[in-house]
């Protein structure tokens, strides 16, 4: 559980972005200026305190100095003091050699730095010295040098000298206190304190004096004299002079204290400050570049994650991620934008999501738990999901695991594809194939591919193998066929010689009978190019059977009724009769009804009687005619030709075409120009040819309005022979290849005709070596003429 | 057995045989009317008109098919015998099977007519008697009144005094009043009558 949050957190980081990366500035030098700034301040400080204790240092020198000055001075100034006691009581002689001996030799003994005092004549020879034991001087000692010129100087200036500085027996450094002694005017000699400096420093200076200073003593030329160490100082900033103005002499005392630790010490502070400086700099450098380093990784990360959320964004597959337990921790843009659901309203929920339709629960639940359990299958899970607005949709869920960080399953990603479009897209395709597959095994043609090369057939229709077999497909077309093929030498092309560039290409269209069924194909074979490039030959074979079959009856027919054409007319003419007859008859019938009644009844006018009967003797006459005529239009035998008045033809045509002219509403105009010949022909035939006319004209205006239909029947000499009549109208009028074709037998433009009149009408026509065609009317129409022979004008040419 | 305001009426375009149908139905001792187009009798007609019609089938202008569906239309009960010619039959057959009481075919033995005739004509005076009928008992209906009305309808459906007066909400004795009023205004003596009578026209 905690794992799994675990995880879920890392999940969420992964996906959450890295901060943004900071400003490049000049931001990074601050570290190095404060180090700096640091380091000098911390010099300036270690300065400060060195200096401070140079001064605290020279302070203390100068005190000490001072002490130093005051006790060699008080030192001198004592032994000054004692030289100028024994000279009173020499210039007195009041001093005798013991009491000198006495008190010097007790003066000596308690002032170390004097070695002897000694009592000198004015010529420099050593008569007294006190200690005894001194063995600095000797008794009748001649003073020489510096010391003989110091004595004669004092001599001469008559107070107290010191000597020049010299170097005693034991070659120490020493200088004599010279003190002249005169009586009167006259010089009795000097009393010479032989002082040696070292000892006078020794003996005035306290040890830690010199323990700490370096003293060094300098003569009035500055010449060093005495050093109490013979390690010279380097160092001379605490230092100091301190020049004690003897008479005749300089005692100068230069003093260097020792420095504790060395010379080096006071760098120490400095240098340590400036490798730490160093190893802050070099240590910041490494930072920096550590930095530096981390941020170009930054960099390289934060582009990866935007390029991977881009893509995950940009996706319009649908990204879903589940943790172990089935909670949702990760949905992408396109998942949200499918489901139509918020990101904050996926995350974090737990089976049954929101997106499930209620009715798909036990399937969707189904299908996570076996997705859950790792067996997801690789196909994934196709099922229907709901928008937010409740429209249902189809998807496919891939499963796949989702490894964390530290290479432990974390949950189950899932890729979610809107299949609804390629679904409906598929379920169209298949019906399309479907309705493909109705038309084409709804054909009765027998429809089959086979391979030009190979001779298997890719293809068959149900046609094909109701009647090859229903095995056909991938057999081989040849042997499939072998009853009803084209043979290989009719064919147009030999198929496997046609090169791709030829297709389509026409094989093969023609007639063949079934060896074993006997049936009538007519197969139609053409070359095309197959769905996968190869040449193939497709043949369509439609069973032609029952149409040969009537063609062969119709053939028959076509003889027969040849034959009887003639035969045929006459009965509709007889029929067109008949049907007149009936009113006659009818009427006659009643007459003679009501008067049988009447009579039968007693109850009768013989007026009335009278009248019935004569109107029924009218009606009898009346049927008469039309028998007549009747037996006139069916008179078998030779035409007989007689001379005749057309206006009699045409009014006794007329006659039958005005019933039809009647019910059609169409108006048939004669005209014909005065003193017309007669003509010589067969009434009846040439009455039948007018009423042809007549009926062709009428129907041919039966769909133009009423006011259209008119029928014109004009006649006109052509020359002394022949008379040519004209029948228009303004129907429909004739396509080009009918005028061709309507006098042929059996070719009719009509839905009801039988094809055969105008076939007779030219035949009649030229019985009478006329002449009968057909023009279009130029104002829309069909005008027929014929021609007819005149009758040879003999001696009554009034008639 | 000839109802004197019974008329044959012939319409037919050929002279001749609307002259010779007067004389031989006359004979019979019908009344005759002839027209000579379809039109020309729709203009006369009425709708009281009792007899029969005879209509030739081949008219020019409107034929003697077409009359007979206007007359459908226009609620026509007189029967109608089609007089058709040769050939003509398959169109008689459809107009019979329209509605048309009978035809005969040109030329006919004039005893076929009149035994048509006859029969259309008993066929008419059958119609006439309903209609007659139907009337009184309308008459009869529309002197009730509302509530009679609505008491009868629920005796007709075959309900009980009691229910009648549940249904209703009016006391028993009221309904068997109302029930009382009804028969006797109705003209019946017995539920069987009433209910035979209320059948009728409705």
């Amino acid at each position: 559980m905690a794992d799994a949050a675990r995880a879920a957190k890392n999940l969420a980081m992964l996906m959450r972005p890295p901060l943004p990366q900071p400003k490049h500035t000049r931001l990074w030098l601050a570290p190095y200026v404060a180090i700096g700034v640091f380091a000098l301040a911390m010099l300036i400080l270690t300065a400060l305190l060195q200096w401070r204790e140079l001064d605290t240092a020279r302070s203390a020198l100068e005190g000490d100095m001072h002490w130093a000055e005051r006790t060699i001075e008080n030192r001198l100034h004592a032994h000054q003091d004692f030289l100028g006691e024994l000279g009173r009581e020499q210039e007195f002689k009041q001093l005798t050699y013991e009491a000198f001996q006495v008190k010097a030799g007790r003066y000596a003994r308690e002032a170390p730095e004097i070695q002897a005092i000694i009592w000198v004549d004015t010529d420099g020879k050593v008569e007294w010295v006190a200690p005894n034991e001194s063995t600095a001087v000797f008794v009748g000692e001649q003073l020489t040098g510096e010391r003989l010129a110091a004595l004669q100087k004092a001599l001469r200036v008559r107070t107290e000298v010191v000597s020049a500085d010299y170097r005693d027996a034991t070659q120490r450094p020493a200088h004599d206190i010279i003190l002249p002694v005169q009586r009167g005017s006259a010089d009795l000699g000097a009393f010479i304190a032989v002082e040696s400096i070292e000892a006078l420093l020794r003996t005035t200076l306290p040890t830690v004096f010199t323990t700490r200073y370096s003293l060094t003593v300098v003569d009035a030329q500055n010449r060093e004299v005495l050093s109490n160490s013979s390690v010279k100082p380097t160092d001379r900033q605490v230092s100091g002079q301190i020049s004690l103005d003897l008479p005749n002499n300089r005692l100068g005392l230069n003093i260097v204290a020792y420095r504790v630790g060395g010379a080096w010490l006071p760098f120490v502070p400095a240098a340590l400050i400036i490798v730490l400086t160093l190893i802050a700099s070099v240590t910041l450098i490494q930072l920096r570049r550590h930095a530096q380093h981390r941020a170009d990784t930054e960099e390289e990360l934060r582009t990866a994650y935007a390029f991977r959320q881009a893509m995950s964004q940009s996706l319009i597959t649908g990204l879903r991620a589940i943790d172990l337990e089935g909670r949702i921790t990760f949905v992408n843009a396109a998942f949200c934008r499918m489901t139509g659901f918020d990101e904050s309203e996926l995350v974090g929920i737990k089976p049954p999501y929101p997106y499930w339709p209620p009715e798909e629960f036990d399937r969707l639940q189904n299908n996570i738990d076996t997705a859950l359990a790792g067996k997801a299958p690789a196909s994934g899970f196709e099922m229907r999901i709901m928008r937010k607005s409740g429209e249902r949709f189809d998807v496919r869920l891939y499963f796949s695991p989702l490894i964390g960080t530290n290479g432990q399953q974390i949950g189950w990603m899932a890729s979610m594809n809107d299949i609804t479009e390629p679904k409906r897209v598929r379920v169209e395709l298949e019906r399309a194939h479907e309705r493909f597959v109705t038309v084409i095994d709804g054909l009765d043609s027998a429809v089959h591919v086979a391979d030009v090369q190979t001779g298997e057939i890719l293809f068959a229709n149900r046609a094909f193998q109701n009647i090859f077999g229903f095995d056909a497909v991938g057999q081989n077309s040849a042997q499939v066929t072998a009853a009803c093929r084209p043979p290989p030498e009719q064919l147009a092309r030999d198929p496997q010689q046609i090169g791709a560039d030829e297709l389509p290409c026409e094989l093969f269209d023609g007639e063949l009978q079934h060896t074993l069924s006997g049936h009538w194909y007519h197969l139609h074979e053409r070359a095309i190019r197959w769905v996968d490039g190869r040449t193939v030959r497709v043949q369509i074979g439609a069973d032609i059977t029952d149409r040969k079959h009537i063609d062969d009856v119709n053939l028959q027919q076509q003889k027969r009724l040849e034959q009887t054409s003639r035969l045929i007319t006459m009965g509709e003419m007889a029929s067109s009769l008949a049907h007149e007859l009936n009113q006659p008859l009818s009427a006659i019938a009643n007459y003679c009804a009501g008067c049988v009644k009447r009579m039968q009844a007693g109850n009768y006018r013989i007026d009335d009687i009278l009248a019935a009967m004569q109107k029924a003797s009218d009606q009898a006459e009346r049927a008469g005619k039309i028998i007549r005529r009747m037996r006139d239009m069916v008179k078998k035998g030779d035409p007989n030709r007689q001379p005749i008045a057309l206006e009699e033809l045409v009014d006794e045509t007329r006659a039958f075409a005005d019933i039809d002219a009647q019910r059609t509403g169409t108006q048939i105009v004669v005209d014909l120009p005065d003193n017309l010949p007669k003509i010589v022909v067969d009434r009846i035939m040439i009455e039948q040819v007018l009423l042809n006319l007549f009926k062709n004209g009428i129907e041919a205006m039966s769909d133009v309005p009423v006011e259209r239909r008119l029928l014109t029947l004009q006649a006109r000499r052509v020359d002394e022979r022949m008379l040519e009549i004209t029948v228009a109208d303004q129907g429909h009028g004739l396509a080009e290849e009918d005028i061709e074709k309507i006098f042929a037998p059996f070719y009719t433009t009509k839905a009801e005709g039988m094809g055969i009149g105008l076939a007779i009408c030219r035949s009649i026509i030229e019985f009478h070596q006329g002449r009968l065609w057909v023009e279009p009317r130029r104002e829309g129409g069909t005008v027929f003429h014929f021609t007819v022979p005149i009758e040879e004008l003999g001696e009554d040419s009034n008639e | 057995m000839n109802d004197l305001t019974q008329t044959i009426y012939v319409v037919d375009d050929d002279e001749a045989m609307r002259d010779s149908m007067t004389w031989l139905l006359e004979g019979e001792g019908y009344v005759v009317a002839c027209f000579d187009s379809a039109e020309s009798f729709l203009k006369a007609r009425r709708d009281d008109m009792r007899g029969c019609l005879i209509l030739d089938v081949r008219m020019p202008e409107m034929s003697g098919l077409e009359l007979h569906e206007k007359l459908d239309a226009l609620g026509s009960e007189l029967p109608v015998i089609f007089v058709t010619g040769h050939g003509d039959v398959p169109m008689a057959v459809s107009a019979l099977q329209r509605g048309a009481c009978d035809f005969i075919e040109k030329p006919f033995h004039n005893e076929d007519l009149l035994s048509r005739i006859v029969r259309a004509l008993e066929l008419d005076a059958q119609l006439s008697a309903r209609r007659q009928r139907n009337g009184a008992i309308s008459h009869r209906l529309d002197q009730l009144t509302q509530r009679e009305s609505e008491v009868m309808k629920l005796v007709v459906a075959g309900k009980l005094n009691k229910q009648i007066a549940d249904e209703l909400n009016i006391s028993m004795k009221t309904v068997e009043a109302h029930r009382a009023r009804v028969m006797e205004k109705m003209g019946v003596r017995t539920l069987a009558e009433l209910v035979k009578a209320v059948v009728t026209v409705n």
